[in-house]
C-alpha cells in the first residue's frame, strides 16, 4: 500500500520528488528572489503559529466582560464611565497588559488567541480548498486536452459556464441557501473555484500533447491513464505548484470576506468574523477591526510574493 | 578622402550584464566611400548587427553601451551628438533594414501608414503627398496593385513583400546611407534573387551608399565593391572584393572561402574551420582567432596583431605580415 | 476591410449566451428551491410571534410564490415570469423586485464606473512608466507597491480608511445620502474613499499587466525599427509599443472587471453603506429574501456574459491578425 502511494507521489510529483538535483536547482533560483523567501519565513511563521500556538495561549472563546475591550500591550485608551450619583464622568485609563497581548474584544475574549485560531482556519480553508479546486481543474484541464474532439468541446463550454457565473455572488447565494458551516464553504470554494486552473493546464497540455515524447511513449505501447499520469502530469507539475501558490491568497480572501459580511461559521473565529465584530467598535477598539486585517494582508502577501517568485524561479525563460 | 561618406573608427560597443562583460565590437574601423556597397562579413555573433546598431545608436541602453569610438558622418560624430540631431538623421540620412521583416514591421498599423509616418516626419508633407510617395515606392519595389497593398497589415504579405515593403519604407525619405542588416538571410532563393535585384537597381538608379551586413560569401562577391571581415568584434581583413575572394591575407578569410564548396570538385568531406566561434564574454588573449588559426604562433596568443596594408585598399590584422 | 464573418461570430456567442444564461437560471432555481427553507418562512414566523392568524396568509404567500403547484409548474412559471420582468415581490421591501433594482442599480453604476476610470487612467499611466524605467528605484517601488496593492483585503482597506479619515480624523463622512442628486459634491465627496477602496486593488492589477505588456514589447523588433525611423520616444513608447500591449492588457482588464468588480463592489458597497446592487442584495439575506438574492445574482451573470462578448468582439478591431473562424 504504501509503495503505491509512493508511486504516486513519485508520478505527479515527477521531476521534483525524484531528481534531487533538480529539487536543487528550483531552489537555488527560488532563494535569489528576496521578497519570495520572506513570503515563504512568514508562511512558515504562520503555520507554526497555527500548529503550537493554540498550547500556549488562552482559550479564544472565554468570555470575560470584567476585561473586554483592552487594548493591545504599549496602547492606552481612555474609559470614561458615568457616575450617576455624581453626575460626573470619571475617566481612567486604561493599558494593555502581557496578559492579553494583542488586547480583547468587547466580550473580553483574548485577541491573541482568536488570531491564532484563525491562522488555522485561513491555512485550513487556503490548502483544503485551493487543494479540491487545483485537482479537479488538473483533471479536467489535462483530460480535456488529452481527449481532444467532442470530449473537449464539452468539458470547455462547461468550464465555460462554470466561469461565467460571478464566483463571489454564488457563494453568497449558496451558503446563504444551505446555511453557513466551514465544511460547506470550504467545499464550495473548491467545486467552483477549478475553472481557472482547467483553462490554463488544457493549453499546457494541449501544447505538449504535440511533442515528440508523448508520442514516443505511445509508440511504445503506454496506455492513455500511464501517459497522462507518467508523462503529462508530471511535466506540468511546476505550473500547478505556482497555480495553487498563487491561488491560496484567493481563497483565503474569499473565506474573510465571507465572514466578514456575516455569512461565515459562526462556530469558529476566522479573522473575517472578528472584522466583522471590529466595525461596531471602531471608535473605542480599533485594534479588533486592525489586527486580523493586518494578518489578512500579510498571508495574502506573503503567498503572493512566494508564488510569484515560484513562476519566476520555473521559467527558464527569466533571467534570475 | 573626400569621398567618404560615412566612417567609423575605433568603435567599441560593450554589454554589461550579470555574467560578464560582453566585448560585442571591439574596435572596429571602416569607410564606406559615396555610392560604394561595402559589406560586413562574419559569422553569427561576430559583431556586424551591434556595429550596425551602434551607427545609429539603437543599442539597448541598459546594458549596452557605446564607450568609445567615433562615427563621422557629415562632420558630425553620430556617437556624441544630441539625441535630437540623432533623430533627424535616423530615417532621413541614414536608413536601416533589419534582417526580419516580420518582427520589425508593427503587426497592428498598415505599412501604408507606418510608410506615411516616416514620410511626414521628416519630410513634412501632407497625408496625400505623402501617401502618393508611399505608393510610389512601392511599385518601385515591384509590389503589385499598391492601391490594396498600402492598407495590408503586415501579415497579409508574403514573406517577400514583405521585405520589400520594409525596403520601400527605408528609402521613403531618400537616405544617402543604407545599411542592410542580412536581408537575404531568413529568405528562401528566390526571394533572395529579387532582393539582390533590388539592391542591383539601388546602385545603379540612385547611387546609394549601402552598408551589406552578411555571413554570405556568395552574397558577397554578386553585390559587394568592397568586404570587411569581422571576428570576434573586430575587423581582421578589408580589401575590395576581388581581393578578398582571390587573395585572401587572413587564415579566417581563407577558410571562409574555403567552405564553399566548389561544384566542379568532388572531395569527400566539406571544408570547414575548426572549433567555434568564442564567447564574447571570454575572448581569448591577443588575436581572437588563434586558438582556431592553423597558422597560429606564439605571438598570436599574447599581442594583438597590428593592422598591415597590403596593397591599395587591402588591410590585414595578423601577425604573419609583420 | 470586410469583418463578414464576425457577424455569425457574434449570433454563435450570443445562441451561447443564451443556452448559458439559461443553464444558470436553472441551477439557481434549483439551489432556491430545494434549499431548506422557503421564502415564506422568516415573514410567516414574524407574523406568528405577533400573534396573527397565519393559516390563511400561509395559503396566499404560497399561492403568491406558487409552491402549491408542482416542481415543473413552478419552473415554467419562473421562466415566463422572469421574460415578463416579473422577478418577484420583495418581501422586506413591499415592492416588486424589479423596482427594486430599478432605483439601486445606478448607485453600483456610478460607484464601478469611478473607481474603473480611477484605476484605469493611473494604473496604465504608471504601468508604462514603471516599464519604461525599468531596473530604477521607480520601477522597483511601483513593482512593490502593486503587490501591497492587490494583496491588500478590500474590504478591511474600507474599514480602515473609515478609521483614519472618517473616525479618527473626521474628514470624510462615512455614509452616503440618496436624497442629494447623483453627482452632488457631497455625494462624490463621499464616493472618495469607496472609490479609493474599490479602485485601490484594480489600479494596482492594471500596473503589473501594464507594465509586463510594456516590458513584453519594448523588446520587440518593430520597436527599434521605430527608432530607427527617427521618430521621437514618446512616439516610440506611447503608439508603437503602447498600441501592442493594449491587446493582452484589454482582455485582462475586461476579465478582471467581471470577476473582480463583483466581489470587490458588493464588499464595499456593504462597507461603505452605498445603496447599490450588492447593499440590496445583502440586506435580503438578512430578511431570508430570496427573490431579490436570486435577482442580483442573475443580473451580475448576465452582465459578465455581456461583458466577456463585446471585450471578444472589441477585440478582432484591436489586433487585426485575429479572425474567429
Amino acid at each position: 500500500m504504501t509503495e503505491r502511494l509512493q508511486n504516486i507521489a513519485r508520478k505527479i510529483g515527477g521531476p521534483l520528488y525524484s531528481n534531487r538535483r533538480l529539487i536543487e536547482y528550483y531552489w537555488q533560483r527560488t532563494q535569489r528572489n528576496k521578497l519570495a523567501v520572506l513570503g515563504l519565513s512568514f508562511i512558515a511563521f504562520l503555520i507554526l503559529l497555527a500548529l503550537i500556538g493554540p498550547f500556549f495561549t488562552l482559550d479564544p472563546t472565554l468570555v470575560n466582560f470584567e476585561e473586554n475591550n483592552l487594548p493591545p500591550v504599549g496602547f492606552a485608551t481612555e474609559e470614561s464611565v458615568y457616575n450617576i450619583y455624581t453626575d460626573e464622568f470619571t475617566t481612567t485609563e486604561i493599558s494593555g497588559t502581557w496578559k492579553h497581548p494583542l488586547g480583547t474584544d468587547s466580550k473580553g475574549r483574548d485577541m491573541l488567541a482568536m488570531i491564532i485560531s484563525g491562522a488555522r482556519i485561513s491555512l485550513q480553508v487556503g490548502l483544503i480548498a485551493t487543494g479540491i479546486a487545483i485537482t479537479l481543474g488538473t483533471i479536467i484541464g489535462v483530460l480535456s486536452a488529452y481527449l481532444g474532439g467532442w470530449a473537449d468541446n464539452i468539458l470547455m463550454r462547461f468550464t465555460d459556464v462554470m466561469m461565467t457565473f460571478p464566483f463571489f455572488l454564488l457563494l453568497v447565494l449558496i451558503v446563504f441557501i444551505f446555511g453557513p458551516s466551514l465544511a460547506l464553504i470550504v467545499l464550495v470554494i473548491g467545486i467552483t473555484g477549478w475553472t481557472g486552473t482547467a483553462r490554463l493546464l488544457r493549453s499546457e497540455a494541449l501544447s505538449l500533447r504535440t511533442r515528440d515524447f508523448v508520442t514516443a511513449a505511445k509508440a511504445l505501447g503506454a496506455s492513455d491513464g500511464r501517459v497522462i499520469f507518467g508523462h503529462l502530469i508530471p511535466n506540468v507539475a511546476s505550473l500547478i505548484i505556482v497555480i495553487a501558490t498563487l491561488s491560496i491568497p484567493g481563497v483565503i480572501l474569499a473565506e474573510a470576506a465571507l465572514s466578514f459580511i456575516g455569512l461565515g461559521d459562526p462556530t469558529t473565529t476566522s479573522w473575517g468574523i472578528i472584522l466583522n465584530s471590529g466595525q461596531q467598535s471602531l471608535d473605542t477598539a480599533w485594534w479588533i477591526a486592525v489586527e486580523p486585517g493586518i494578518m489578512l494582508f500579510l498571508t495574502v502577501l506573503a503567498f503572493n510574493f512566494l508564488g510569484d517568485g515560484l513562476r519566476d524561479a520555473f521559467d527558464p525563460k527569466s533571467n534570475i | 578622402m573626400n569621398n567618404t561618406i560615412l566612417g567609423v573608427s575605433h568603435l567599441k560597443t560593450y554589454f554589461f550584464t550579470r555574467r560578464g562583460v560582453v566585448k560585442a565590437v571591439d574596435g572596429i574601423d571602416f569607410e564606406l566611400k559615396r555610392g560604394e556597397c561595402l559589406c560586413l562579413v562574419g559569422e553569427s555573433g561576430c559583431g556586424k548587427t551591434v556595429t550596425a546598431l551602434s551607427i545609429l545608436g539603437l543599442i539597448d541602453s541598459p546594458p549596452g553601451r557605446i564607450i568609445d569610438g567615433e562615427v563621422r558622418y557629415n562632420n558630425l560624430d553620430l556617437v556624441k551628438c544630441s539625441p535630437k540631431q540623432l533623430r533627424r538623421i535616423r530615417g532621413k540620412e541614414i536608413a536601416i533594414i533589419f534582417q526580419d521583416a516580420q518582427s520589425a514591421l508593427n503587426p497592428v498599423f498598415t505599412i501604408g501608414d507606418q510608410i506615411v509616418e516616416q514620410i511626414r516626419l521628416h519630410l513634412g508633407m501632407k497625408y496625400t503627398e505623402a501617401r502618393d510617395k508611399a505608393m510610389t515606392l512601392l511599385k518601385e519595389m515591384g509590389i503589385p496593385s499598391v492601391e490594396r497593398a498600402m492598407s495590408y497589415y503586415p501579415h497579409q504579405l508574403s514573406g517577400g513583400m514583405k521585405q520589400r515593403a520594409m525596403i520601400a519604407m527605408s528609402l521613403s525619405c531618400d537616405p544617402q546611407v543604407l545599411i542592410a542588416d542580412e536581408p537575404t538571410t531568413a529568405v528562401d532563393v528566390t526571394i533572395k534573387a529579387q532582393i539582390l535585384d533590388i539592391f542591383h537597381e539601388l546602385k545603379a538608379k540612385r547611387q546609394m551608399s549601402l552598408i551589406f551586413i552578411t555571413h554570405d560569401l556568395g552574397v558577397v562577391a554578386e553585390i559587394g565593391d568592397r568586404a570587411v571581415v569581422i571576428y570576434g568584434g573586430k575587423v581582421v581583413e578589408m580589401a575590395p572584393v576581388s581581393k578578398i575572394i582571390g587573395n585572401p591575407k587572413h587564415p579566417y578569410t581563407a577558410g571562409l572561402i574555403d567552405c564553399l564548396p566548389d561544384i566542379s570538385k568532388t572531395t569527400d568531406r566539406l571544408a570547414s574551420i575548426p572549433g567555434t566561434t568564442p564567447n564574447p564574454i571570454e575572448l581569448p588573449q591577443g588575436c581572437p582567432f588563434h586558438p582556431r588559426c592553423h597558422k597560429a604562433m606564439e605571438i598570436c596568443s599574447q599581442q594583438q596583431p597590428p593592422e598591415v596594408r597590403i596593397s591599395e585598399g587591402h588591410e590585414v590584422s595578423c601577425h604573419l605580415y609583420q | 476591410m470586410g469583418k463578414s464573418w464576425l457577424r455569425d461570430y457574434i449570433i454563435k456567442r450570443l445562441i451561447y449566451a443564451v443556452i448559458i444564461a439559461w443553464g444558470i437560471v436553472t441551477i439557481t432555481f434549483v439551489l432556491v428551491r430545494v434549499g431548506p427553507s422557503s421564502p415564506a418562512d422568516k415573514y410567516l414566523a414574524n407574523m406568528a410571534a405577533s400573534g396573527q392568524d397565519v393559516s390563511q396568509i400561509t395559503t396566499a404567500i404560497e399561492a403568491r410564490y406558487g409552491v402549491d403547484k408542482p416542481i415543473f409548474e413552478q419552473y415554467a412559471d419562473y421562466m415566463v415570469n422572469l421574460f415578463q420582468w416579473d422577478w418577484g415581490w420583495s418581501f422586506s421591501t413591499s415592492m416588486p423586485v424589479i423596482d427594486l433594482i430599478k432605483t439601486h442599480w445606478i448607485y453600483s453604476f456610478q460607484l464601478i464606473l469611478l473607481s474603473s476610470l480611477f484605476a484605469a487612467f493611473l494604473g496604465i499611466l504608471i504601468g508604462i512608466y514603471s516599464a519604461v524605467k525599468q531596473y530604477t528605484k521607480i520601477d522597483y517601488t511601483a513593482t512593490f507597491l502593486s503587490f501591497i496593492g492587490i494583496s491588500i483585503p478590500n474590504f478591511w482597506l474600507g474599514v480602515m480608511l473609515i478609521l483614519l479619515f472618517s473616525v479618527k480624523l473626521g474628514l470624510f463622512k462615512a455614509y452616503y445620502d440618496t436624497t442629494l442628486p447623483l453627482f452632488s459634491l457631497e455625494n462624490l465627496k463621499a464616493l472618495v474613499l469607496p472609490v479609493i477602496t474599490l479602485g485601490t486593488g484594480m489600479l494596482a492589477g492594471y500596473v503589473r499587466y501594464t507594465r509586463s505588456a510594456m516590458l513584453d514589447n519594448l523588446r520587440k523588433g518593430f520597436v527599434t525599427t521605430a527608432r530607427a525611423k527617427g521618430l521621437p520616444e514618446r512616439t516610440v513608447i506611447g503608439k508603437h509599443a503602447f498600441r501592442n500591449a493594449i491587446l493582452p492588457l484589454f482582455t485582462i482588464i475586461m476579465f478582471d472587471l467581471g470577476s473582480i468588480v463583483f466581489g470587490g463592489a458588493y464588499l464595499t458597497e456593504i462597507v461603505f453603506g452605498i445603496p447599490g446592487l450588492g447593499q440590496i442584495s445583502f440586506n435580503a439575506i438578512f430578511a431570508d429574501d430570496y427573490p431579490v438574492v436570486v435577482a442580483v445574482t442573475l443580473i451580475g451573470t448576465f452582465l459578465i456574459l455581456m461583458i466577456n462578448l463585446i471585450t471578444d468582439v472589441a477585440y478582432t478591431y484591436l489586433d487585426p491578425r485575429i479572425r474567429y473562424d
